[in-house]
């Protein structure tokens, strides 16, 4: 991987939960997020995936600082901004941006686009001059495909998938290395979220941005990533490059998760084989001992309840190496053949691997 | 033929003019068949099938032509009495967003009971038993001790069960779902979709199934009807479509989702926006956003060509299309 200009480690997030309303004495809490590590190198995409309430958005917020983690450090280019405070914390949120899931809610309805695309210029006074503002917008419109005389409209006036494009110009403002989406296209129709999703990958290339993409949709993670990190329960169980994941998963709910999705070919139907989870997610207030995903998962045995698994590359796969070989945090973590497409099209085997016992 | 729709037209009066939500939209459901109404948000998919179930609310929206045939009897031309006896007891709909479709002060068990206390005259003992039988039907654990609990107290994925649950109470011959899984997660995605499926298999139901998704059709439709600007734009068999499709819109559809096993090209993306319904181009309505549009399509508007007999596209040039 290149450099990287973001490195989390064991990042935790908890919520407490409080009874009482004079003497208010905690009596639990919400572990919504338990222990994240990642890095992300220079001009790559990272892809976060997970259900809702797994903590991704959580670790979007804390990375750009809506949210100050409960423990663990957030490294930019080396130095720990959660210890950051006043003058020295704005200058690094200056490059490290966010695009919001909601382009409905997260532009001001009584702003004017070109207020919108140029308030990070009045936090940031430095970064542009005030005479040169103006045309700085319009160029920021021009470059997400929106007509530079719209700068004097409303929110309103916009469809959902040009608000997003509104709410990414906002995000590039500040020429920043790094922007974290949460879920960017979600809110979007099918026909346009490919317009957004393809304008983010010009963009990267044109001005070496760096993205964390945050989604729940398993086919759009995996267009855009680079690496691909799959949460559950406020960790993250499996971690490596989109083709380890997507082709060779050996965590249990990855495998799960992704014989999940409906794929658009009907010819697929009758040769897939799928994983139906039983149950639902376990409440982030209350998590199942050693292994989170044992009270879902089909492998689980006794050694799961007793020990956490960690996540790192499975011993039993070091030898061989290749695509198997990547962090999985199951103790039982296996290499299955995903077969999506009809015979012919299907990914072979590649590796065996069995857990010890 | 146990649903068939027929020249159906939904004029929506706004501030801006008349909308025309549905505009001429004709489609047909056997018993024991799924037909997938595939179209984005503003294609009239969702207004159509409240014109079937008979909850459109007029005003704002008033039907102005065609016919809904339910078991061959005409259901706009029957009185509101008689079309409340039809719905829930023979045709049911599930929404998209359980918990604001169930009531948050009634137990769910209350809820279901009702089904049976209004349409069959049971006894309220005789109906809560009931409840649990359906609860246990559409696999919620425990469903003898979740009866009295409130919808807050379930999951979504449950609630959506629950939902199900509501639809199949009275065994109605046609079930319509809009959009049943957009709002959850994969996992239970796939779980309530197998549900679905089982029990219409079971009880030899007509399912629409109204979506956004892709994918989602492709694993469960047998037809599909792709709307468009209020107008069917391609109705055909699953496998037809998925393999070659006969109209440019179906084919951008196709092109621009990513999917998990072709990585690596760059998305197809449909140019443009979506119409505004009350200024709808004239010709195809597609025709601004069209990679095959000619000056016919500026002003001639389509009719459904029949591409097989058992496929239709309304596109001067579907034979084109369907050559890639």
């Amino acid at each position: 991987m290149a450099e990287p200009v973001l490195e989390v480690s064991d990042l935790v997030k908890h919520y407490p939960l409080t009874r009482g309303v004079v003497f208010r004495k905690q009596v639990g809490a919400v572990r919504a997020v338990d222990g994240v590590d990642f890095a992300l190198g220079r001009g790559e995409t990272l892809g976060i995936v997970g259900e809702s309430g797994c903590g991704k958005s959580t670790v979007a917020k804390m990375l750009v600082n809506l949210e100050r983690p409960t423990a663990g450090s957030i490294r930019y280019k080396g130095e720990d901004i959660t210890r950051l405070s006043g003058r020295a914390l704005k200058a690094v949120r200056r490059n490290i941006q966010m695009v919001f899931q909601d382009p409905y809610t997260s532009l001001n309805p009584r702003m004017t686009v070109g207020d919108i695309v140029g308030e990070p210029y009045d936090i940031h006074p430095e970064a542009a001059p005030k005479g040169d503002r103006r045309r700085r917008v319009q160029d920021l419109l021009d470059v997400v495909g929106l007509d530079p005389e719209y700068v004097n409209r409303y929110p309103h006036q916009f469809s959902g998938g040009q608000r997003q494009r509104i709410g990414i110009a906002r995000g590039l403002a500040l020429r920043p290395e790094v922007i974290v989406a949460d879920e960017p296209v979600s809110a979007l129709d099918v026909s346009v979220q490919a317009q957004v999703v393809n304008l983010m990958d010009r963009l990267q290339s044109e001005f070496g941005l760096a993205y964390v993409f945050i989604a729940h949709d398993l086919s759009i993670v995996r267009h855009i990533s680079d690496r691909v990190g799959v949460m559950y329960l406020g960790r993250i169980v499996e971690t490596g490059t989109d083709t380890e994941i997507y082709e060779h998963p050996t965590h249990p709910y990855t495998q799960a998760l992704l014989s999940a999705v409906p794929v658009p070919d009907p010819e697929a139907r009758e040769h897939r084989e799928r994983i139906i989870l039983s149950g639902d997610v376990p409440s982030p207030t209350d998590i199942p001992s050693g292994c989170r995903f044992r009270t879902r998962c089909w492998k689980a045995r006794e050694r799961c309840a007793l020990e956490v698994p960690a996540l790192a590359v499975p011993e039993w796969f070091r030898p061989a190496g290749g695509p198997v070989a990547h962090d999985s945090a199951c103790h039982f973590a296996e290499a299955v053949s995903i077969r999506r497409s009809a015979p012919g099209v299907s990914v072979p085997v590649e590796g065996h691997g069995n857990g010890p016992g | 033929m146990l649903l068939e729709v027929r020249d159906l037209h939904v004029e929506f009066h706004t501030r801006d003019g008349v909308a025309k939500a549905v505009d001429g939209v004709g489609y047909g459901v056997d018993a024991g068949e799924t037909l997938a109404v595939l179209g984005e948000s503003g294609s009239g998919k969702s207004v159509t099938a409240q014109a079937v179930m008979g909850i459109l609310d007029t005003p704002p929206g008033r039907i102005t032509g065609g016919e809904v045939l339910f078991q061959g009897r005409d259901l706009l031309k029957l009185k509101e009495e008689e079309r409340r006896r039809v719905r829930g007891a023979e045709m049911a709909m599930i929404f998209q967003d359980a918990l604001s479709s169930l009531n948050p002060v009634l137990s769910v068990g209350d809820q279901l009971a009702e089904m049976f206390t209004v349409h069959r005259g049971m006894s309220r003992r005789d109906a809560r038993a009931k409840a649990v039988e359906l609860m246990d039907r559409v696999r919620i654990p425990a469903a003898r001790e979740r009866v009295g609990q409130y919808p807050h107290q379930f999951s979504g994925g449950m609630r959506q069960r629950i939902m199900i649950a509501m639809a199949l109470a009275l065994e109605p011959a046609l079930i319509i779902a809009d959009e049943p899984t957009t709002a959850l997660d994969v996992t239970v995605q796939a779980q309530v979709m197998e549900l679905l499926s089982e029990l219409q298999r079971e009880y030899d139901m007509g399912l629409i199934l109204i979506t956004h998704d892709l994918g989602v059709v492709a694993d469960v439709a047998d037809r599909i009807a792709v709307m468009y600007a209020g107008r069917i734009v391609e109705s055909a068999p699953v496998h037809d479509i998925y393999k070659a499709p006969a109209h440019p819109y179906t084919r951008g559809l196709l092109d621009s989702v990513p999917r998990l096993d072709l990585k690596g090209r760059e998305l197809y993306a449909i140019k443009g926006l979506p119409p505004n319904l009350t200024h709808v181009p004239p010709g195809c309505a597609f025709h601004p956003r069209c990679p095959l549009a000619r000056d016919v399509c500026r002003t001639d508007e389509p009719p459904l060509y029949e591409v097989s007999p058992t496929r239709g596209s309304a596109c001067h040039f579907w034979r084109e299309c369907l050559n890639g």
